[in-house]
């Protein structure tokens, strides 16, 4: 009775001291603590920080619009330093079971990271975050990943509508931080939404404008009143970004919108080089039911514990994946090249292989994909 | 065109032996489940039982009495060392979901070596290039010389006092320093002819220098953490002798090393030298592994004390295949072995394993030995062929007596 009061209270302390023994230890060396600590009795102490699995805790929730919320997260010392545009999996733990979707993170600090979740009343994961997750909850995330983001150019125009403004807000703020010698590029912001109301993060935005001179923010509303006689959003663009074949593009944005803006890139001659759309390609880890088939596609590779993505294209699909990877540039952990040693050993999260598996573990260096889509751990 | 021929029928029996190996590796696969789990668990809880009883005797005993507690403390140590750890880094257990604790990549050793390149050097180096000259580290680490093809410098020839009495005590951190590269880096500066004849680390696997003192440094201090802080300092906290316990945890930590360092040293070394390319033909695997280890016997409860490392063919035959299933599995082995006739090695005791190698490295302490028994410790890299093979015929027999 008295051993449960007082792990209780441990446990309490535990859980309040959570943000400052990230902030003060610092993820790397927390993870050489808790890692070398962790047994039956610490697990049931605190399940956050002696685990095998990158969890992450909700320490905050603000309401940005009516049907949107931002999420402020500290991740604990599985998660590794993201790069602003990059996006997180996260796992609900919803009525039906476990579903994973993935979401952009809108803010990064050294410690904690946001998401910004529009309320999707038909969806899976949204209602479960807006309803049901209180500061405090507990999931599961994946480390964050993708190629949406910034590579050093000089003059960079985002053009995003609804939610996807999220990877644009962390970008620029994250353009804005850095030292100011000769990174003080230019940054345009043509952001399209429904209405005033429906603008996420729109105080944010009017102050980054008027509080940075490199930084331009244009914002477009789709549902005025009728009365408000407005151009298309193609002439607004235009006219606030009338350089806009000398910019760098990244677009984010509804497939209507993308399309609508690819069409009118094209129109121009603009040089797609310098366009980066973001697309959610990632697999939905969701119970698929693909039936292994004879491949005549690309399959997509995620490497968990490396955090990469990688494609092997069709034709090298009779490769083993070990070969596969490494065409891509992509080094994996090997030794005999032959099934033997075990070197090669990984788990799988989701996708089927044939070749040489036992269960889930497979050998990458004697196994071939065959489904379009592999998680590896 | 007889050559030609040759190779072809070469060629057959050699995947005729893939077949055999691969037949006794995919039954014990597929036989893989609860008892595998089950038994780890099990070494676990005992390791922990050991671990308590240790502890607790070394804490509360005076004086001298508290070497009563060190046998269980090195229980402890010694289990987590091989048993566990040894098998786990291997991806041993990697298929079962239940025990996250015992997945390579989860897993964190109760003793001073990283994980991460110990995976890369042992897993990925040692046992593909395993008795390779300059290409298996762990064929002559530190400066050990056990072929005439190693350059000799004058600190061989106190190589035996130097390896019984300074290096085996500490060996655990002797191999943490060697796959993080500190020990290239030494035979690189005091060495004539450098890092010949020895393996170096691989480039691409050479951290970068923060990185790698970061890992032996961690590695190092959570073993020192709690073996020589923490304990003592509760034992001061509580009244009981600081340095007593200061000095048993040494005591136990050191016959861990010792322990470790005999069987696997045992294990290894032995003829012949393996060409470079042994791993690229699938058949030779299996023969290039057969060829570079040497069990020695002992029952199930010592070999648990070993990791199963007697069992050393099996393991490097199979190495990612749960250690406890060896013995089971060396009878597979050898059934195999006699008939295609390949060798399968084996020492009586431990002690006859240790002379044995003490031996070679006494007589490769000097510059050009005269190696009389050739069966025992040849020194020419042999070729891996049928021929070579039937040469050493009465090796063969040798061992097909002690096989009986």
């Amino acid at each position: 009775m008295l051993n449960k009061f007082l792990t209780d209270r441990l446990a309490k302390i535990l859980e309040f001291m959570h943000p400052w023994l990230i902030k003060t230890l610092g993820r790397d060396r927390l993870e050489y603590v808790a890692s070398n600590t962790t047994n039956e009795v610490t697990k049931k102490l605190d399940p956050f920080i002696w685990t095998y699995d990158c969890k992450a805790k909700v320490i905050a929730i603000r309401q940005e619009t009516s049907d949107t919320k931002t999420f402020v997260l500290l991740p604990n010392q599985h998660f590794s330093d993201p790069i602003a545009g990059q996006h997180i999996e996260l796992t609900a733990i919803g009525p039906k079971g476990d579903a994973a979707r993935c979401y952009t993170l809108s803010e990064i600090t050294p410690e904690t990271v946001s998401i910004t979740v529009k309320l999707n009343p038909q969806g899976e994961v949204s209602p479960w975050l807006h309803d049901q997750v209180a500061v405090g909850q507990v999931f599961n995330i994946s480390a964050a990943r993708g190629q949406f983001v910034h590579r050093d150019q000089q003059q960079v125009l985002f053009i995003c509508a609804g939610s996807g403004i999220t990877p644009a807000f962390s970008m620029i703020n994250q353009l804005l931080a850095q030292p100011s010698t000769d990174k003080a590029s230019e940054v345009g912001l043509f952001y399209r939404t429904q209405s005033p109301e429906n603008t996420i993060f729109s105080k944010r935005l009017a102050q980054l404008d008027s509080l940075n001179k490199q930084v331009k923010v244009e914002l477009s509303y789709s549902r005025l009143p009728v009365d408000v006689v407005t151009p298309s959003f193609i002439d607004q663009l235009i006219a606030a970004y009338p350089d806009i074949k000398q910019q760098h593009i990244y677009l984010c944005g509804p497939e209507l919108f993308r399309n609508d803006v690819i069409q009118y890139l094209e129109s121009i001659n603009f040089d797609m080089h310098n366009l980066d759309v973001e697309q959610f390609t990632l697999p939905e880890l969701l119970q698929d039911q693909q039936s292994i088939k004879k491949l005549d596609e690309d399959v997509t590779v995620l490497l968990k514990s490396q955090n990469i993505n990688f494609v092997i294209p069709a034709s090298d699909c009779d490769k083993t994946i070990l070969e596969a990877a490494e065409l891509q540039g992509i080094t994996m952990e090997h030794g005999c090249r032959s099934g033997m040693c075990g070197s090669c050993k990984t788990n799988l999260v989701s996708g089927e292989v044939s070749g040489q598996k036992i269960g889930r573990s497979i050998y990458p260096c004697t196994a071939y994909p065959a489904s379009n889509q592999l998680v590896l751990e | 065109m007889a050559k030609t021929m040759d190779q072809s029928a070469q060629d057959e029996e050699y995947e005729k032996i893939h077949q055999a190996f691969e037949a006794i590796k995919q039954k014990h696969r597929d036989d893989l489940g609860e008892k595998d789990v089950r038994y780890i668990k099990k070494i676990r809880r005992n390791s922990r039982i050991f671990e308590v009883i240790g502890r607790s005797l070394i804490h509360i005993l005076p004086g001298p009495f508290a070497l009563i507690g060190v046998p269980f403390l090195f229980l402890h140590r010694n289990l987590e060392a091989i048993e566990i750890g040894h098998n786990v880094l291997h991806g041993q257990y990697d298929s079962f979901d239940e025990i996250p604790q015992f997945h390579a990549q989860n897993f964190r050793w109760k003793a001073p070596v990283d994980e991460t390149s110990w995976r890369q050097e042992h897993n990925a180096v040692h046992h593909v290039h395993t008795n390779v000259y300059e290409k298996d580290p762990d064929l002559n680490h530190g400066f050990l010389r056990v072929n005439s093809q190693v350059p000799h410098t004058r600190l061989h020839y106190f190589q035996v006092p130097i390896y019984l009495f300074l290096f085996y005590p500490f060996m655990l951190y002797n191999f943490n320093a060697q796959n993080l590269g500190v020990v290239d880096k030494f035979r690189k500066k005091y060495f004539p002819e450098g890092n010949k004849g020895y393996a170096v680390l691989d480039e691409s696997l050479r951290l970068s220098k923060a990185e790698g003192k970061k890992r032996h440094k961690r590695a190092v201090r959570r073993i020192w953490a709690k073996e020589y802080v923490l304990f003592p300092l509760l034992a001061l906290l509580t009244g009981f002798g600081a340095i007593k316990v200061f000095l048993a945890n040494l005591l136990a930590d050191v016959m861990n090393s010792y322990w470790i360092a005999l069987t696997i040293q045992a294990t290894h070394f032995t003829e012949p030298l393996q060409p470079e390319d042994a791993i690229k033909n699938k058949g030779k695997w299996y023969i290039s592994q057969l060829d570079s280890s040497v069990n020695f016997k002992g029952n199930r409860w010592q070999s648990i004390l070993w990791g199963h490392l007697n069992y050393q063919v099996e393991h490097h035959l199979f190495p990612d295949i749960p250690a406890h299933r060896y013995p089971d599995m060396a009878l597979e082995v050898q059934a195999v072995c006699q008939q295609y006739n390949l060798p399968y090695k084996s020492n009586d005791s431990w002690r006859a394993a240790i002379k044995k190698f003490v031996g070679a490295m006494w007589t490769y302490s000097f510059k050009n030995p005269e190696v009389k028994d050739e069966a025992s410790f040849l020194d020419k890299a042999a070729l891996l062929n049928k021929a070579a093979l039937l040469n050493n015929e009465a090796l063969l027999n040798k061992e097909a007596t002690n096989v009986k």
